[in-house]
């Protein structure tokens, strides 16, 4: 029962309509039923039809996504991390935990982990490369890449 | 980067659209309680100011690009500004930043498959001017990912369509 409802929309399932209505909202996520209707020559109900399918589906979601400046965030940085002495998924876990800890991937590649930091301003860089993330037993070292511009950085996917 | 003046209005209000970007004004007012004017005026205003953007998310699983890689780049120190621009304009790409450190420029992408994967990295990047060498890392396991934080730019409509 699980595996059919977990199933029951794959990417296929997603027809040229359901992408024509996603790309617009990517563009505008505020884009009105009646706009999308008809820029796509179809009617409101179909197109409020169909976003209902998706979000019930749990395929897609329209939201407010933000900008650092609007957080405060002033500080970026790309932060390398390697592991010794503890598993690199505890160690992952552990850093994730700081909210000021944008993402955690674990790597294969010259680092283990790779975290994407924001902060407030520079002031606090110090404190929160050594004394938090350095803090965090198995952290072993760090490369810091410290953001001075930021030319793009939008994704539009999420785990649902 | 400044922080921009932000009141308990407008974090609330960017609370609610974060949630859900598709709800209507009049409910938003009547949850806030003010009227549906302000929350019309304030969403405009965080839109000009480039604070706020309303966008589309796909689920991880359904959005055929999954993978996330790592592209760190060293490049002409001249050049950078527009090499950066230049690799924010290649769809696959979604992050770039140039950065004080080992390397100028960091770039992420999520792509299909290793052969598109392979098409960023020496078809497009290493083929730029400028760009001196670059070393790539794959993500095996993604621990945390915030998508909700972003740059917002006018480049934003190039991955569109």
């Amino acid at each position: 029962m699980q595996i059919r409802s977990g199933r029951s929309l794959t990417p296929s399932s997603l027809d040229a309509l359901d992408n024509s209505i996603i790309d617009i909202l990517r563009t505008n996520g505020r884009t009105t039923n009646q706009d999308i209707a008809k820029q796509l020559s179809i009617t409101a109900a179909t197109v409020s039809a169909r976003l209902q399918k998706m979000e019930d589906a749990r395929a897609m979601r329209v939201v407010a996504v933000t900008d650092f400046a609007a957080l405060g965030y002033n500080v970026i940085i790309a932060v390398g991390v390697k592991v010794q002495a503890r598993s690199v998924q505890a160690v992952g876990h552990d850093l994730a935990k700081f909210p000021e800890v944008l993402s955690v991937n674990i790597m294969n590649g010259r680092h283990d982990i790779e975290l994407l930091v924001a902060l407030h301003d520079f002031s606090e860089v110090q404190q929160f490369l050594y004394d938090h993330i350095g803090s965090i037993a198995g952290v072993a070292q760090i490369d810091a890449g410290i953001a001075v511009d930021i030319a793009k950085y939008e994704f539009n996917v999420a785990p649902l | 980067m400044k922080r921009p003046d932000l009141d308990d209005l407008d974090r609330q209000l960017i609370a609610i659209l974060a949630q859900d970007a598709r709800v209507s004004n009049r409910k938003i007012a009547v949850d806030l309680g003010v009227n549906e004017g302000t929350v019309r005026g304030r969403i405009k205003r965080l839109q000009q100011d480039g604070l706020i953007a309303f966008t589309a998310l796909t689920g991880l699983k359904l959005d055929k690009a999954t993978n996330i890689a790592f592209i760190a780049i060293q490049a002409d120190v001249a050049q950078v500004r527009q090499i950066a621009r230049d690799i924010a304009h290649i769809p696959m790409v979604k992050s770039v930043m140039i950065t004080l450190g080992p390397f100028n420029i960091m770039a992420t992408c999520l792509y299909d498959d290793l052969d598109s994967f392979h098409g960023v990295t020496s078809g497009h990047i290493l083929a730029l001017t400028g760009v001196y060498h670059i070393e790539t890392s794959l993500a095996v396991r993604t621990v945390k990912f915030s998508n909700r934080v972003v740059r917002i730019t006018d480049t934003r409509t190039d991955g569109v369509g």
